[in-house]
Protein backbone atom coordinates (compact mmCIF):
# COMPACT_ATOMS: atom_id res chain seq x y z
CA UNK A 1 0.00 0.00 0.00
CA UNK A 2 1.24 3.46 -0.76
CA UNK A 3 2.47 5.74 2.01
CA UNK A 4 1.15 8.67 -0.02
CA UNK A 5 -2.23 10.12 0.96
CA UNK A 6 -4.93 8.14 -0.85
CA UNK A 7 -8.23 9.73 -1.71
CA UNK A 8 -11.51 9.19 -3.50
CA UNK A 9 -12.16 10.61 -6.96
CA UNK A 10 -14.30 13.36 -5.32
CA UNK A 11 -11.55 14.33 -2.88
CA UNK A 12 -9.04 14.49 -5.70
CA UNK A 13 -11.40 16.61 -7.84
CA UNK A 14 -11.90 19.12 -5.05
CA UNK A 15 -8.15 19.46 -4.46
CA UNK A 16 -7.30 19.50 -8.19
CA UNK A 17 -9.87 22.22 -8.91
CA UNK A 18 -8.37 24.37 -6.18
CA UNK A 19 -4.89 23.82 -7.58
CA UNK A 20 -6.18 24.61 -11.08
CA UNK A 21 -7.14 28.13 -10.09
CA UNK A 22 -3.58 28.69 -8.81
CA UNK A 23 -2.17 27.20 -12.02
CA UNK A 24 -4.28 29.57 -14.12
CA UNK A 25 -3.07 32.47 -12.04
CA UNK A 26 0.54 31.41 -12.64
CA UNK A 27 -0.07 31.06 -16.40
CA UNK A 28 -1.48 34.60 -16.51
CA UNK A 29 1.42 35.91 -14.48
CA UNK A 30 3.69 34.25 -17.06
CA UNK A 31 1.81 36.06 -19.84
CA UNK A 32 2.33 39.33 -17.99
CA UNK A 33 6.08 38.68 -17.68
CA UNK A 34 6.26 37.91 -21.41
CA UNK A 35 4.59 41.27 -22.03
CA UNK A 36 7.09 43.03 -19.78
CA UNK A 37 9.99 41.37 -21.63
CA UNK A 38 8.67 42.83 -24.88
CA UNK A 39 8.56 46.28 -23.25
CA UNK A 40 12.26 46.34 -22.37
CA UNK A 41 14.12 49.02 -24.31
CA UNK A 42 16.14 47.62 -27.20
CA UNK A 43 19.86 48.40 -27.16
CA UNK A 44 21.52 48.87 -30.52
CA UNK A 45 24.50 46.53 -30.96
CA UNK A 46 27.32 48.83 -32.09
CA UNK A 47 30.08 46.25 -32.19
CA UNK A 48 30.56 44.21 -35.35
CA UNK A 49 30.67 40.59 -34.20
CA UNK A 50 32.01 38.06 -36.67
CA UNK A 51 31.25 34.47 -35.77
CA UNK A 52 32.30 31.21 -37.38
CA UNK A 53 29.65 28.90 -38.82
CA UNK A 54 29.71 25.62 -40.76
CA UNK A 55 29.47 27.78 -43.89
CA UNK A 56 32.20 30.27 -42.96
CA UNK A 57 32.36 33.62 -41.15
CA UNK A 58 29.08 35.47 -40.54
CA UNK A 59 28.17 38.77 -38.90
CA UNK A 60 25.50 38.83 -36.20
CA UNK A 61 22.96 40.31 -38.65
CA UNK A 62 23.66 37.56 -41.19
CA UNK A 63 22.86 34.97 -38.54
CA UNK A 64 19.22 36.12 -38.56
CA UNK A 65 19.04 34.12 -41.81
CA UNK A 66 16.37 36.33 -43.37
CA UNK A 67 14.17 36.59 -40.27
CA UNK A 68 13.68 39.58 -37.97
CA UNK A 69 14.33 37.85 -34.65
CA UNK A 70 17.35 35.91 -33.45
CA UNK A 71 17.35 33.81 -30.31
CA UNK A 72 20.74 32.68 -29.05
CA UNK A 73 21.19 29.83 -26.62
CA UNK A 74 24.55 30.29 -24.89
CA UNK A 75 25.71 26.67 -24.90
CA UNK A 76 28.56 25.93 -22.47
CA UNK A 77 31.35 24.58 -24.64
CA UNK A 78 34.65 26.33 -23.97
CA UNK A 79 37.77 26.06 -26.12
CA UNK A 80 39.28 23.56 -23.66
CA UNK A 81 36.17 21.41 -23.20
CA UNK A 82 36.38 17.93 -24.70
CA UNK A 83 32.60 17.74 -25.09
CA UNK A 84 29.58 19.99 -24.59
CA UNK A 85 28.09 20.56 -21.13
CA UNK A 86 25.67 17.67 -20.35
CA UNK A 87 23.05 20.03 -18.87
CA UNK A 88 23.14 22.27 -21.97
CA UNK A 89 22.99 19.09 -24.06
CA UNK A 90 19.79 18.01 -22.33
CA UNK A 91 18.37 21.50 -22.96
CA UNK A 92 19.32 21.17 -26.64
CA UNK A 93 17.51 17.81 -26.74
CA UNK A 94 14.38 19.78 -25.75
CA UNK A 95 14.69 22.48 -28.41
CA UNK A 96 16.26 20.73 -31.39
CA UNK A 97 12.82 19.42 -32.40
CA UNK A 98 10.92 22.70 -32.22
CA UNK A 99 13.07 24.91 -34.47
CA UNK A 100 10.75 24.57 -37.48
CA UNK A 101 7.94 26.06 -35.41
CA UNK A 102 10.08 29.01 -34.33
CA UNK A 103 11.09 29.68 -37.92
CA UNK A 104 7.40 29.82 -38.83
CA UNK A 105 7.11 32.61 -36.24
CA UNK A 106 9.92 34.63 -37.81
CA UNK A 107 12.45 33.48 -35.20
CA UNK A 108 15.86 32.00 -36.02
CA UNK A 109 17.29 30.07 -33.13
CA UNK A 110 20.99 29.26 -32.91
CA UNK A 111 23.53 28.14 -30.33
CA UNK A 112 26.72 30.07 -29.72
CA UNK A 113 29.78 28.68 -27.89
CA UNK A 114 33.41 29.68 -27.56
CA UNK A 115 34.98 26.39 -28.69
CA UNK A 116 36.32 26.35 -32.26
CA UNK A 117 33.71 25.57 -34.90
CA UNK A 118 35.11 22.11 -35.78
CA UNK A 119 34.73 20.97 -32.18
CA UNK A 120 31.12 22.18 -32.11
CA UNK A 121 30.24 20.49 -35.38
CA UNK A 122 31.79 17.16 -34.31
CA UNK A 123 29.80 17.19 -31.11
CA UNK A 124 26.62 18.23 -32.93
CA UNK A 125 27.01 15.24 -35.23
CA UNK A 126 27.54 12.91 -32.28
CA UNK A 127 24.33 14.21 -30.66
CA UNK A 128 22.31 14.12 -33.88
CA UNK A 129 21.18 17.76 -33.70
CA UNK A 130 20.43 20.05 -36.62
CA UNK A 131 20.43 23.59 -35.16
CA UNK A 132 22.93 26.13 -36.45
CA UNK A 133 25.84 26.11 -34.00
CA UNK A 134 28.16 29.07 -34.18
CA UNK A 135 31.59 29.65 -32.68
CA UNK A 136 32.47 32.96 -31.00
CA UNK A 137 36.04 31.74 -30.60
CA UNK A 138 37.57 34.83 -32.21
CA UNK A 139 34.98 37.32 -31.04
CA UNK A 140 34.06 39.25 -27.87
CA UNK A 141 30.49 38.07 -28.15
CA UNK A 142 30.54 35.60 -25.23
CA UNK A 143 32.39 38.02 -22.94
CA UNK A 144 30.05 40.90 -23.74
CA UNK A 145 26.96 38.81 -22.99
CA UNK A 146 28.29 37.55 -19.67
CA UNK A 147 28.80 33.89 -20.58
CA UNK A 148 32.58 33.54 -20.77
CA UNK A 149 35.38 34.47 -18.40
CA UNK A 150 39.03 34.71 -19.31
CA UNK A 151 41.87 36.82 -20.48
CA UNK A 152 39.91 38.03 -23.47
CA UNK A 153 37.32 39.61 -21.18
CA UNK A 154 36.66 43.06 -22.55
CA UNK A 155 33.69 44.46 -20.70
CA UNK A 156 34.32 47.13 -18.11
CA UNK A 157 34.32 45.33 -14.77
CA UNK A 158 32.97 48.42 -13.01
CA UNK A 159 29.90 48.49 -15.23
CA UNK A 160 27.10 46.34 -13.81
CA UNK A 161 26.33 43.60 -16.27
CA UNK A 162 23.97 40.70 -16.05
CA UNK A 163 26.10 37.62 -16.17
CA UNK A 164 25.56 33.91 -16.00
CA UNK A 165 25.58 32.23 -12.60
CA UNK A 166 28.59 30.14 -13.66
CA UNK A 167 30.76 33.20 -14.33
CA UNK A 168 29.55 34.80 -11.10
CA UNK A 169 30.44 31.59 -9.25
CA UNK A 170 33.92 31.52 -10.76
CA UNK A 171 34.57 34.97 -9.30
CA UNK A 172 33.19 33.82 -5.96
CA UNK A 173 35.40 30.70 -5.96
CA UNK A 174 38.47 32.88 -6.37
CA UNK A 175 37.41 35.28 -3.62
CA UNK A 176 36.06 32.69 -1.16
CA UNK A 177 37.77 29.30 -1.63
CA UNK A 178 35.53 27.77 1.06
CA UNK A 179 32.62 27.95 -1.39
CA UNK A 180 34.36 25.18 -3.31
CA UNK A 181 33.30 22.63 -0.66
CA UNK A 182 29.66 23.56 -0.98
CA UNK A 183 29.31 23.05 -4.72
CA UNK A 184 26.62 20.59 -5.76
CA UNK A 185 27.62 17.20 -7.15
CA UNK A 186 26.60 18.19 -10.67
CA UNK A 187 29.49 20.65 -10.83
CA UNK A 188 32.30 18.12 -10.55
CA UNK A 189 30.28 15.66 -12.60
CA UNK A 190 29.91 18.09 -15.49
CA UNK A 191 33.52 19.24 -15.16
CA UNK A 192 34.57 15.58 -15.55
CA UNK A 193 32.19 15.03 -18.43
CA UNK A 194 33.62 18.00 -20.31
CA UNK A 195 37.22 17.02 -19.54
CA UNK A 196 37.90 20.18 -17.53
CA UNK A 197 38.38 21.23 -13.91
CA UNK A 198 35.62 22.96 -11.95
CA UNK A 199 37.26 26.32 -12.74
CA UNK A 200 37.66 25.37 -16.36
CA UNK A 201 34.03 24.31 -16.55
CA UNK A 202 32.89 27.61 -14.98
CA UNK A 203 34.85 29.64 -17.54
CA UNK A 204 31.66 29.29 -19.61
CA UNK A 205 28.07 30.05 -18.64
CA UNK A 206 24.66 29.19 -20.00
CA UNK A 207 21.87 31.58 -20.86
CA UNK A 208 19.65 32.93 -23.57
CA UNK A 209 19.89 36.25 -25.41
CA UNK A 210 17.54 37.64 -28.00
CA UNK A 211 18.07 40.16 -30.79
CA UNK A 212 15.92 42.02 -33.31
CA UNK A 213 16.92 43.18 -36.78
CA UNK A 214 15.36 46.28 -38.31
CA UNK A 215 16.89 47.72 -41.42
CA UNK A 216 20.61 47.30 -40.94
CA UNK A 217 20.48 47.71 -37.19
CA UNK A 218 20.72 44.83 -34.73
CA UNK A 219 19.22 45.39 -31.27
CA UNK A 220 19.81 43.39 -28.11
CA UNK A 221 16.39 42.81 -26.51
CA UNK A 222 16.67 40.32 -23.65
CA UNK A 223 19.07 38.06 -21.76
CA UNK A 224 18.44 35.52 -19.04
CA UNK A 225 20.65 33.14 -17.09
CA UNK A 226 20.56 30.52 -14.32
CA UNK A 227 16.98 29.35 -13.64
CA UNK A 228 15.82 31.83 -16.28
CA UNK A 229 16.35 29.09 -18.88
CA UNK A 230 14.53 26.42 -16.92
CA UNK A 231 11.29 26.87 -18.87
CA UNK A 232 13.29 25.85 -21.96
CA UNK A 233 14.35 22.55 -20.39
CA UNK A 234 11.25 20.64 -21.41
CA UNK A 235 11.82 17.70 -19.06
CA UNK A 236 11.61 19.93 -15.98
CA UNK A 237 8.24 21.33 -17.02
CA UNK A 238 6.93 17.81 -17.43
CA UNK A 239 8.61 16.44 -14.27
CA UNK A 240 6.91 19.24 -12.34
CA UNK A 241 3.68 17.38 -13.20
CA UNK A 242 4.92 13.87 -12.39
CA UNK A 243 3.90 12.13 -9.12
CA UNK A 244 7.36 12.62 -7.59
CA UNK A 245 8.20 15.94 -9.21
CA UNK A 246 11.85 16.52 -10.05
CA UNK A 247 12.80 13.86 -7.52
CA UNK A 248 16.43 14.90 -7.28
CA UNK A 249 16.78 15.47 -3.54
CA UNK A 250 19.37 18.09 -2.72
CA UNK A 251 21.47 17.31 -5.82
CA UNK A 252 19.76 19.10 -8.71
CA UNK A 253 20.59 17.79 -12.20
CA UNK A 254 22.98 15.14 -10.93
CA UNK A 255 20.94 12.48 -12.75
CA UNK A 256 21.28 14.15 -16.16
CA UNK A 257 23.67 12.60 -18.68
CA UNK A 258 24.17 13.10 -22.38
CA UNK A 259 21.41 11.20 -24.15
CA UNK A 260 23.88 8.63 -25.53
CA UNK A 261 25.56 8.05 -22.17
CA UNK A 262 22.73 6.58 -20.08
CA UNK A 263 23.26 2.95 -19.12
CA UNK A 264 20.54 0.95 -20.71
CA UNK A 265 20.25 -1.45 -17.83
CA UNK B 1 15.32 52.80 -37.33
CA UNK B 2 12.90 50.91 -35.17
CA UNK B 3 9.64 52.18 -33.68
CA UNK B 4 10.37 50.17 -30.57
CA UNK B 5 11.62 52.04 -27.52
CA UNK B 6 15.44 52.18 -27.79
CA UNK B 7 17.74 52.71 -24.80
CA UNK B 8 21.29 52.55 -23.57
CA UNK B 9 22.65 49.44 -21.93
CA UNK B 10 22.25 51.11 -18.52
CA UNK B 11 18.62 51.92 -19.24
CA UNK B 12 18.06 48.35 -20.37
CA UNK B 13 19.67 47.01 -17.20
CA UNK B 14 17.61 49.34 -15.01
CA UNK B 15 14.46 47.87 -16.59
CA UNK B 16 15.79 44.32 -16.69
CA UNK B 17 16.64 43.99 -12.99
CA UNK B 18 13.10 44.50 -11.61
CA UNK B 19 11.83 42.13 -14.30
CA UNK B 20 14.40 39.60 -13.12
CA UNK B 21 12.98 39.83 -9.61
CA UNK B 22 9.51 39.23 -11.00
CA UNK B 23 10.81 36.26 -13.03
CA UNK B 24 12.39 34.78 -9.90
CA UNK B 25 9.13 35.21 -7.97
CA UNK B 26 7.35 33.44 -10.85
CA UNK B 27 9.85 30.52 -10.72
CA UNK B 28 9.35 30.17 -6.97
CA UNK B 29 5.58 30.33 -7.25
CA UNK B 30 5.95 27.56 -9.87
CA UNK B 31 7.93 25.51 -7.32
CA UNK B 32 5.09 25.95 -4.82
CA UNK B 33 2.54 24.68 -7.32
CA UNK B 34 4.76 21.68 -8.11
CA UNK B 35 4.70 20.91 -4.41
CA UNK B 36 0.92 21.38 -4.43
CA UNK B 37 0.60 18.87 -7.29
CA UNK B 38 2.59 16.30 -5.33
CA UNK B 39 0.30 16.80 -2.35
CA UNK B 40 -2.85 15.91 -4.28
CA UNK B 41 -4.40 12.69 -2.98
CA UNK B 42 -3.68 9.65 -5.14
CA UNK B 43 -6.74 7.85 -6.47
CA UNK B 44 -6.40 4.07 -6.90
CA UNK B 45 -7.45 2.86 -10.35
CA UNK B 46 -9.78 -0.09 -9.97
CA UNK B 47 -10.67 -0.49 -13.64
CA UNK B 48 -8.82 -2.69 -16.13
CA UNK B 49 -7.70 -0.63 -19.12
CA UNK B 50 -6.37 -2.38 -22.23
CA UNK B 51 -4.08 -0.75 -24.75
CA UNK B 52 -2.45 -1.74 -28.02
CA UNK B 53 1.26 -0.97 -28.18
CA UNK B 54 4.20 -1.77 -30.44
CA UNK B 55 4.95 -4.63 -28.04
CA UNK B 56 1.39 -6.01 -28.14
CA UNK B 57 -1.62 -5.71 -25.82
CA UNK B 58 -0.79 -3.89 -22.58
CA UNK B 59 -2.39 -2.95 -19.27
CA UNK B 60 -2.06 0.49 -17.70
CA UNK B 61 0.72 -0.81 -15.43
CA UNK B 62 2.56 -2.18 -18.49
CA UNK B 63 2.78 1.39 -19.83
CA UNK B 64 5.07 2.24 -16.88
CA UNK B 65 7.72 0.13 -18.65
CA UNK B 66 9.41 -0.78 -15.38
CA UNK B 67 9.33 2.74 -13.92
CA UNK B 68 7.29 3.93 -10.93
CA UNK B 69 5.76 6.92 -12.72
CA UNK B 70 3.78 7.25 -15.95
CA UNK B 71 2.91 10.43 -17.82
CA UNK B 72 0.22 9.82 -20.43
CA UNK B 73 0.07 12.55 -23.06
CA UNK B 74 -3.47 12.63 -24.45
CA UNK B 75 -2.56 13.07 -28.11
CA UNK B 76 -5.51 14.06 -30.31
CA UNK B 77 -5.67 11.39 -32.96
CA UNK B 78 -9.17 9.94 -33.18
CA UNK B 79 -10.19 6.90 -35.25
CA UNK B 80 -11.57 9.15 -38.01
CA UNK B 81 -8.55 11.48 -38.18
CA UNK B 82 -6.41 11.36 -41.32
CA UNK B 83 -3.37 12.62 -39.34
CA UNK B 84 -2.50 13.76 -35.81
CA UNK B 85 -3.50 17.15 -34.42
CA UNK B 86 -0.89 19.77 -35.43
CA UNK B 87 -0.78 21.40 -31.99
CA UNK B 88 -0.24 18.05 -30.26
CA UNK B 89 2.39 17.34 -32.93
CA UNK B 90 4.22 20.57 -32.06
CA UNK B 91 4.22 19.57 -28.38
CA UNK B 92 5.44 16.08 -29.30
CA UNK B 93 8.30 17.61 -31.33
CA UNK B 94 9.56 18.88 -27.98
CA UNK B 95 9.12 15.81 -25.79
CA UNK B 96 10.36 13.41 -28.44
CA UNK B 97 13.84 14.81 -27.76
CA UNK B 98 13.80 14.40 -24.00
CA UNK B 99 11.84 11.18 -23.32
CA UNK B 100 15.24 9.50 -22.98
CA UNK B 101 16.07 11.73 -20.00
CA UNK B 102 12.73 10.95 -18.33
CA UNK B 103 13.18 7.22 -18.97
CA UNK B 104 16.45 7.46 -17.04
CA UNK B 105 14.75 9.25 -14.18
CA UNK B 106 12.09 6.65 -13.36
CA UNK B 107 9.43 8.27 -15.56
CA UNK B 108 7.75 6.66 -18.56
CA UNK B 109 6.25 9.15 -21.00
CA UNK B 110 3.72 7.56 -23.32
CA UNK B 111 1.35 9.19 -25.79
CA UNK B 112 -2.15 7.70 -25.80
CA UNK B 113 -4.76 8.16 -28.54
CA UNK B 114 -8.08 6.65 -29.52
CA UNK B 115 -7.13 5.75 -33.11
CA UNK B 116 -6.09 2.16 -33.91
CA UNK B 117 -2.41 1.40 -33.35
CA UNK B 118 -1.61 1.09 -37.07
CA UNK B 119 -2.72 4.68 -37.63
CA UNK B 120 -0.54 5.90 -34.76
CA UNK B 121 2.45 3.97 -36.09
CA UNK B 122 2.06 5.39 -39.59
CA UNK B 123 1.87 8.96 -38.31
CA UNK B 124 4.74 8.45 -35.88
CA UNK B 125 6.91 7.21 -38.71
CA UNK B 126 5.98 10.20 -40.89
CA UNK B 127 6.95 12.55 -38.04
CA UNK B 128 10.16 10.70 -37.23
CA UNK B 129 9.33 10.25 -33.54
CA UNK B 130 10.49 7.48 -31.24
CA UNK B 131 8.43 7.89 -28.02
CA UNK B 132 6.04 5.06 -27.04
CA UNK B 133 2.49 5.57 -28.30
CA UNK B 134 -0.43 3.41 -27.20
CA UNK B 135 -3.90 3.05 -28.69
CA UNK B 136 -6.79 3.07 -26.21
CA UNK B 137 -9.24 2.16 -28.96
CA UNK B 138 -10.87 -0.69 -27.06
CA UNK B 139 -10.85 0.90 -23.63
CA UNK B 140 -12.61 3.60 -21.61
CA UNK B 141 -9.28 5.24 -20.80
CA UNK B 142 -9.65 8.31 -23.02
CA UNK B 143 -13.24 8.86 -21.93
CA UNK B 144 -12.51 8.42 -18.21
CA UNK B 145 -9.64 10.91 -18.35
CA UNK B 146 -11.59 13.48 -20.37
CA UNK B 147 -9.51 13.22 -23.54
CA UNK B 148 -12.30 11.87 -25.76
CA UNK B 149 -16.06 12.25 -25.87
CA UNK B 150 -18.73 10.31 -27.73
CA UNK B 151 -20.89 12.01 -30.33
CA UNK B 152 -23.80 11.64 -27.91
CA UNK B 153 -21.90 13.40 -25.11
CA UNK B 154 -20.93 16.16 -27.53
CA UNK B 155 -24.51 16.68 -28.67
CA UNK B 156 -25.75 16.84 -25.06
CA UNK B 157 -24.16 20.29 -24.81
CA UNK B 158 -22.57 19.46 -21.45
CA UNK B 159 -19.08 18.01 -21.59
CA UNK B 160 -16.66 17.70 -18.67
CA UNK B 161 -13.28 19.07 -19.80
CA UNK B 162 -10.62 20.90 -17.84
CA UNK B 163 -12.56 20.52 -14.58
CA UNK B 164 -15.71 22.24 -15.75
CA UNK B 165 -18.80 21.56 -17.82
CA UNK B 166 -18.65 23.11 -21.26
CA UNK B 167 -20.83 23.13 -24.36
CA UNK B 168 -18.57 21.29 -26.77
CA UNK B 169 -20.82 21.40 -29.83
CA UNK B 170 -19.06 22.89 -32.87
CA UNK B 171 -20.00 26.44 -33.79
CA UNK B 172 -22.85 26.07 -36.32
CA UNK B 173 -21.54 29.12 -38.18
CA UNK B 174 -18.06 27.65 -38.59
CA UNK B 175 -17.03 26.19 -41.92
CA UNK B 176 -18.05 22.61 -41.25
CA UNK B 177 -17.38 21.08 -44.64
CA UNK B 178 -15.29 17.94 -44.98
CA UNK B 179 -11.57 18.59 -44.37
CA UNK B 180 -12.41 21.84 -42.60
CA UNK B 181 -10.31 20.82 -39.64
CA UNK B 182 -6.54 20.31 -39.69
CA UNK B 183 -6.95 16.55 -39.39
CA UNK B 184 -9.13 15.87 -42.40
CA UNK B 185 -12.47 15.44 -40.62
CA UNK B 186 -15.39 17.77 -40.01
CA UNK B 187 -14.98 20.07 -37.00
CA UNK B 188 -17.42 18.12 -34.86
CA UNK B 189 -15.40 14.92 -35.25
CA UNK B 190 -12.12 16.77 -34.73
CA UNK B 191 -13.29 18.27 -31.45
CA UNK B 192 -14.34 14.93 -29.96
CA UNK B 193 -10.67 14.45 -29.03
CA UNK B 194 -9.13 16.83 -26.49
CA UNK B 195 -5.55 17.49 -25.43
CA UNK B 196 -4.23 16.86 -21.94
CA UNK B 197 -1.76 15.00 -19.80
CA UNK B 198 -2.44 12.60 -16.93
CA UNK B 199 0.07 11.36 -14.37
CA UNK B 200 0.07 7.99 -12.64
CA UNK B 201 2.11 6.29 -9.94
CA UNK B 202 2.69 2.55 -9.52
CA UNK B 203 3.26 1.13 -6.04
CA UNK B 204 3.07 -2.54 -5.04
CA UNK B 205 1.13 -3.42 -8.15
CA UNK B 206 -1.47 -0.70 -7.62
CA UNK B 207 -1.79 2.14 -10.15
CA UNK B 208 -2.83 5.54 -8.81
CA UNK B 209 -4.02 8.55 -10.76
CA UNK B 210 -2.18 11.56 -9.36
CA UNK B 211 -2.72 14.53 -11.67
CA UNK B 212 -4.27 15.72 -14.93
CA UNK B 213 -3.94 18.93 -16.87
CA UNK B 214 -5.68 20.25 -19.95
CA UNK B 215 -5.91 23.26 -22.27
CA UNK B 216 -3.38 25.95 -21.34
CA UNK B 217 -2.11 23.68 -18.60
CA UNK B 218 -0.05 22.20 -21.43
CA UNK B 219 1.57 25.54 -22.30
CA UNK B 220 4.63 24.73 -20.20
CA UNK B 221 5.14 21.53 -22.23
CA UNK B 222 4.92 23.38 -25.53
CA UNK B 223 8.61 24.13 -26.09
CA UNK B 224 8.14 26.60 -28.93
CA UNK B 225 5.89 28.79 -26.77
CA UNK B 226 8.44 28.94 -23.97
CA UNK B 227 10.99 30.26 -26.47
CA UNK B 228 8.54 32.68 -28.08
CA UNK B 229 7.70 34.09 -24.63
CA UNK B 230 11.33 35.28 -24.59
CA UNK B 231 11.57 36.40 -28.23
CA UNK B 232 11.46 40.12 -29.10
CA UNK B 233 7.94 39.92 -30.55
CA UNK B 234 6.60 37.25 -28.20
CA UNK B 235 3.98 34.79 -29.45
CA UNK B 236 2.95 37.30 -32.09
CA UNK B 237 -0.12 35.33 -33.14
CA UNK B 238 -3.64 36.22 -34.16
CA UNK B 239 -4.75 32.77 -35.24
CA UNK B 240 -3.53 29.18 -35.39
CA UNK B 241 -0.14 29.48 -37.10
CA UNK B 242 1.40 26.13 -36.32
CA UNK B 243 1.66 23.29 -38.81
CA UNK B 244 3.22 19.86 -38.71
CA UNK B 245 6.98 20.23 -38.87
CA UNK B 246 7.12 18.68 -42.36
CA UNK B 247 4.49 21.05 -43.76
CA UNK B 248 6.11 24.45 -43.30
CA UNK B 249 8.37 24.14 -46.32
CA UNK B 250 5.47 23.32 -48.65
CA UNK B 251 3.59 26.35 -47.33
CA UNK B 252 6.61 28.60 -47.92
CA UNK B 253 6.93 27.32 -51.49
CA UNK B 254 3.21 27.80 -52.06
CA UNK B 255 3.47 31.40 -50.86
CA UNK B 256 6.44 31.97 -53.19
CA UNK B 257 4.43 30.68 -56.11
CA UNK B 258 1.37 32.68 -55.16
CA UNK B 259 2.95 36.05 -54.55
CA UNK B 260 3.86 36.84 -58.21
CA UNK B 261 0.25 36.08 -59.15
CA UNK B 262 -1.01 38.44 -56.50
CA UNK B 263 1.29 41.16 -57.79
CA UNK B 264 0.34 40.60 -61.40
Amino acid sequence: MSSHRIGTREEWLTAAAELLSCEKELTRLGDELARQRRELPWVQVEKEYVLQTADGARTLSELFDGRTQLVVYHFMFGPHYEGGCPACSSTADSFNGVLAHLKACDVTMICVSRAPIDKLLDYRERMGWSFNWVSSNESDFNFDYGVSAGEGMTHDASAPLLESNEIALLTLLNEQPAVRDTLPLVTSQNANATGTSVDGYFSEGHGVSTFALEGDAVYHCYSSYARGTEALMGYYAILDRAPKGRDEGDQPMSWVRRHDEYDNE
Amino acid sequence: MTNHKVGTHDEWLAARLPLLDAEKAHSRRGDELTKGRQELPWVPIDKEYRFDTDEGPASLSDLFRGHSQLLAYHFMLGPEYQAGCPACSAIADGFNGFVVHLANHDVSLCAVSLAPLAKLQTYKQRMGWSFPWASSQDSDFNYDFHASITEEQQQSGAVDYNFRTTDWRPDPNADDGPNASPVGTDLGTYSRQMPGMSSFALEDGVVYHTYSTYARGLDALWGAYQWLDRAPLGRNESDFWWRRHDEYEAIEKENDVQSPDRNA
